[in-house]
């Protein structure tokens, strides 16, 4: 390493003295980096609009400081990444969130199909979208839109499934309270209630609209027809129609308790 | 005399049709049966009665009224909700079924035994034991165990 750094001075020297074309002693010059007492960047950068470098910033610095504890924060996504949708192009629907929420929202468009209706003219096709929408903290919805452009369609869906959008009560954050299973047209869904840590083991399409809604563990089966538009609106049927354990102990005159929560400690 | 089915299937049939109060036959199963519903909240009261109303003052079963005797149970809603959604047998004539204290207490902890599925949250195992009609929690309490004659959830 060091014959190596010695050869690229000689060079660097070599280079140096040719420009200069004189026996001049060639003392090379190497200027670092300073915050003080250096050339100004820039003709409109001075002194009161320059960075404030004293400070540590909190994205690009790292401080030297130990931590208290081994115990890392939660510093990786526990859930896969949403896709990165190239055109974000939103249009900015009347309803109770704002426009940067509603631009944070998952959106997947999970059924783009090519339909076709048959007239005295002729067959005029269009492009069906079936478009799920959530925040990843109990909020989702699912539209429908139809247009000559897919792109179009996509977009019409997507504004009526912010518009549908409702919240699903689930039980610790990331599961059901108790197992459902509900029939809608031909598709039969059974949904179960797991520990944490189990994941999401379920038809895609269920798997899709419970990252939106933010069940992480769940174990679902689809019996009968697997149409893919049904299965969404099955599933979402099903979620809506639950019974919860508070509702039939209010109901029945009973007292309840969380044995997780309380005697096993489950935050 | 009726066997527990026909309790079940009455009940689950009053339900549905959103009907008040019905009338199942006066028999000494079906009163324990119905004492149980009673007692875990799925129907609001128990009364005797005969085939038109249920009794305004005690009258006492003798052998001239016994072919109208009747057991009424006033059902419970709650938004258009009923209380019990089914009440099912699990042993049957065909297949009788009967648990020790062991399995009863996998069941009530959520997992299957003998081919009978685990009890979700909110539901409820009758059992015939040997200290009569009693319900999963109960027979575990007094350590017996007995054949599981209907599910109610």
């Amino acid at each position: 390493m060091q014959s190596i750094s010695r050869a690229f001075s000689k060079l660097s020297v070599a280079s140096y003295s040719k420009t200069l074309n004189a026996a001049v002693p060639c003392a090379l010059i190497r200027s670092y980096a300073t915050t003080s007492n250096r050339a100004p960047r820039h003709r409109l950068v001075d002194e009161s609009n320059a960075a404030d470098l004293s400070k540590v910033d909190p994205i690009l610095d790292f401080s030297d400081d130990k931590p208290a504890t081994l115990d890392q924060p939660k510093t990786f996504p526990f859930n896969r990444p949403p896709e990165v949708v190239l055109n974000t192009v939103t249009d900015n629907v009347d309803t109770p969130l704002d426009r940067l929420e509603q631009m944070r929202l998952l959106k997947k468009a999970l059924v783009v199909k090519r339909v076709v209706n048959m007239n005295g003219k002729g067959k005029q096709p269009s492009m069906y979208a079936l478009v799920v929408v959530g925040n990843g903290n109990g909020l989702a919805g699912y539209g429908e839109g139809k247009d000559e452009e897919a792109s179009r369609a996509v977009r019409k869906a997507t504004n009526r499934a912010i518009k549908n959008m409702r919240y699903f009560e689930r039980y610790d954050e990331r599961t059901l309270a108790m197992d459902v299973s509900h029939k809608f047209h031909a598709t039969t869904i059974h949904l179960r209630s797991r520990p944490p840590g189990f994941g999401n083991r379920s038809n895609h399409y269920i798997h899709e609209i419970c990252r939106c809604i933010g069940i992480h563990d769940l174990s679902g089966k689809v019996m009968g027809s697997r149409t893919p538009m049904n299965v969404i609106k099955a599933t979402f049927e099903a979620l809506q129609h639950q019974k919860f354990p508070e509702e039939i102990a209010q109901l029945r005159g009973k007292k309840l308790a969380d044995v997780q929560h309380t005697y096993y400690g489950a935050q | 005399m009726p066997r527990i089915y026909d309790l079940c299937a009455r009940v689950q049939n009053g339900f549905r049709a959103r009907l008040q109060s019905i009338a199942v036959p006066d028999t000494k199963m079906n009163l324990a049966v119905c004492n149980i519903l009673y007692r875990e909240g799925f129907v609001s009261a128990v009364a005797r009665g005969n085939h038109m109303a249920p009794d305004a003052t005690y009258t006492p079963t003798t052998t001239d009224n016994i072919a109208t005797r009747r057991l009424w149970l006033t059902l419970k809603y709650k938004d258009n909700r009923p209380a019990l959604n089914s009440l099912s047998v699990v042993s049957k004539p065909s297949k009788k079924i009967t648990f020790t204290v062991n399995q009863m207490k996998d069941l009530a902890a959520g997992r299957r035994a003998k081919f009978i599925k685990p009890l979700a949250p909110g539901e409820i195992a009758i059992l015939n034991t040997n200290r009569g009609v009693l319900e999963l929690e109960e027979a575990l309490k007094q350590n017996v165990g007995g054949e599981i004659i209907a599910r109610a959830s």
